[in-house]
């Protein structure tokens, strides 16, 4: 079929394989996100916080910086597992944010035009679509918590010497496993609402609506009722719990109440829950074909 | 070898109802036509293929391939050209080509070079670094069939391809399609609601009405069959002519006022029935070369299965 030629000719070369045809959707992807000026101030200044947390680990640990700004080592807060919640909630609060911006236009650019049937009439399954789609706020939600948050806990492992790493070694699975399960419900609820509301900013609208309007309900219950039940309903309280717990630290920007009224594995269960929920929805939105039932 | 599609009492439940009804039937050629009125099952049946809709009983098989067990190996096989809109608008037409052929397995570098051979080769080359987006209904026809082609399928599932097109642009497409049938060993599935378009590209038609098979139809054999098939208005003597026809092997069914029906085999040639009519001094006032038409068979299958309600 050379261009010269004009004439069909069939295809007779190699083919990449199966599993690792849901990249093409993410590497398109991020080719149309970097597109975007304003996705990429956005990403720059998600990451600005982080520089500001180097600076401090850097000034906290270096005397001579501590001298000449003529500051204490008692004025500073220990870069010990409350200073690493501190980045963790700062940075998964920026994902949300960047999430909100990303999340509702990935699915719904493809069903708004009817892509999908031509994504499923080749060899690539719905599971591939999602993960595909999945990577791309995956890889994007990592860059800006776990990732960053890692290469500060180096940081400080550097600077501090003195075995640091080790008594802390421990701080790597909650950093790790927190901001998955975090990663994992932002981009499932995200794509679920993407596969749902095709307007970007009617889906950015339903994600803030769906974090803080449950949020709101479940405080109502619980003043009307008497319980602390109604906290279920709030993501980023379960979130926060699931943090203190995971660094065996109760701080006063997460836990506003006795943190053992709710236990970590139902507050697990809420965020998984939430995650199957997105799965379900997806399944039912995610079809070559609608079908009309009657 | 395999039949191109084979189905075995296939049977399609959705949403409740039961859309197809226990097809059975072989076809074998490489230039199948889907023929049948609104909501007889067409669509239905090619998503059936693809795999988007699962059997409640029975099986549908292309190039042996069962639709449902081996959806994944079948759609490794095929090209679809969907019947409703189907594009990412923001995207220009070669990428979507290039996204296209890269989920279907080529290679970056392949993959580019192909979109633009495909989009050249449709007639788009002009257009295709606009987005989809701003293309005209026929263009967007053309960049499905390019993205339909890029990756060179074995079967190629064109539904409802002349849609929203004007008569030159359908004329160039239905010439494509035909092109890329016989520039390769690709086999074709073309839904049609132009009896036209099927009768032009297709070798065999598959005629659907409420679900359920009306008719299948090799328009080879049947346009080889009605070649041979002479109507005739003569004067003269009828008797003679017949009889030195019948010598020649034909078989002749006279009627009143001169009108003759002829049944030619294959070694005779109709200058062979001038030759003796001039011979036995008949006069032929009329000859009808008689050629069942695509619309014939049609109107037949639905006549059989029910009064035809003319909705085609």
């Amino acid at each position: 079929m050379a261009v010269y030629k004009r004439r069909y000719n069939p295809y007779a070369g190699s083919l990449t394989p199966e599993w690792s045809r849901f990249f093409v959707l993410t590497r398109y992807a991020f080719a149309d996100l970097f597109k975007s000026r304003f996705f990429v101030l956005l990403l720059i200044l998600s990451l600005i916080p982080t520089l500001f947390f180097a600076g401090y680990i850097f000034i906290a640990n270096n005397k001579t910086v501590q001298l000449l700004m003529q500051l204490r080592s008692s004025d500073f807060l220990a870069v010990e597992s409350r200073y690493f919640i501190l980045i963790m909630t700062v940075q998964t609060q920026v994902a949300f944010l960047l999430n909100c911006w990303v999340g509702p236009v990935s699915i719904a650019g493809d069903l708004t035009n009817g892509a999908l049937p031509l994504f499923l009439s080749r060899p690539f399954s719905r599971t591939d679509y999602v993960l595909g789609k999945l990577a791309v706020l995956g890889l994007l939600l990592s860059a800006v918590t776990w990732v960053p948050c890692l290469l500060l806990f180096s940081l400080q492992s550097g600077l501090a010497k003195d075995g640091w790493i080790w008594s802390h070694l421990w701080m790597v699975v909650p950093i790790v496993l927190c901001s998955a399960i975090w990663i994992l419900m932002l981009s499932l609820l995200s794509l679920a609402v993407s596969a749902w509301v095709k307007l970007r900013i009617v889906a950015t609208g339903a994600i803030f609506i769906l974090f803080y309007v449950p949020a709101g309900l479940g405080e109502m219950f619980n003043a009307i009722i008497g319980t602390h039940w109604g906290r279920l309903l709030n993501f980023s309280y379960m979130f926060r719990l699931i943090l203190a717990k995971g660094f065996r630290d109760r701080t006063w920007f997460l836990i506003t109440s006795d943190w053992n009224e709710i236990p970590v594995p139902v507050a697990w269960g809420v965020l998984i829950f939430v995650c199957l929920l997105s799965l379900v929805i997806l399944n039912v939105r995610l079809r070559a074909r609608e079908v009309v039932r009657g | 070898m395999n039949p191109t599609i084979e189905l075995k009492e296939l049977e399609v439940q959705l949403g409740g109802r039961t859309i197809l009804h226990g097809l059975t039937g072989v076809l074998k050629s490489r230039a199948i036509g889907l023929l049948g009125p609104n909501g007889a099952g067409k669509s239905t049946l090619i998503n059936t293929l693809l795999g988007f809709h699962s059997p409640s009983k029975g099986s549908a098989r292309v190039l042996g391939l069962d639709s449902h067990t081996s959806g994944k190996a079948l759609r490794s096989l095929v090209g679809y050209m969907p019947e409703n809109d189907a594009f990412i608008s923001k995207m220009s037409g070669v990428r979507f080509v290039r996204y296209m052929a890269e989920i279907s397995g080529l290679p970056r570098e392949q993959a580019m070079e192909r979109a633009h051979e495909a989009f050249v080769y449709v007639g788009l080359g002009e257009a295709r670094y606009r987005p989809v987006g701003t293309y005209s209904l026929g263009m967007k026809q053309l960049a499905k069939l390019a993205q339909a082609i890029a990756h060179g399928p074995k079967v190629l599932i064109l539904d409802e391809p002349t849609n929203g097109m004007d008569p030159p642009a359908r004329k160039r497409l239905i010439e494509l399609i035909r092109e890329i049938r016989e520039a390769s060993d690709i086999c074709l599935l073309l839904s049609s609601h132009l009896l036209r378009d099927v009768e032009e590209t297709c070798d065999e038609v598959l005629i659907l009405r409420n679900g359920q098979i009306a008719s299948i139809c090799n328009l080879v054999e049947e346009r080889r069959a009605n070649r041979k098939f002479l109507e005739l208005e003569t004067i003269g003597a009828e008797a003679t002519f017949t009889s030195t026809l019948e010598g020649l092997g034909c078989e002749c069914a006279v009627f009143t006022n001169g009108r003759i029906k002829v049944v030619m085999p294959d070694s005779v040639e109709i200058r062979e029935v001038f030759k003796v009519a001039a011979d036995r001094g008949v006069q032929i006032r009329r000859m009808n070369h008689r050629r069942d038409s695509l619309e014939d068979i049609f109107l037949n299958a639905m006549e059989q299965t029910g009064a035809a309600d003319g909705r085609l």
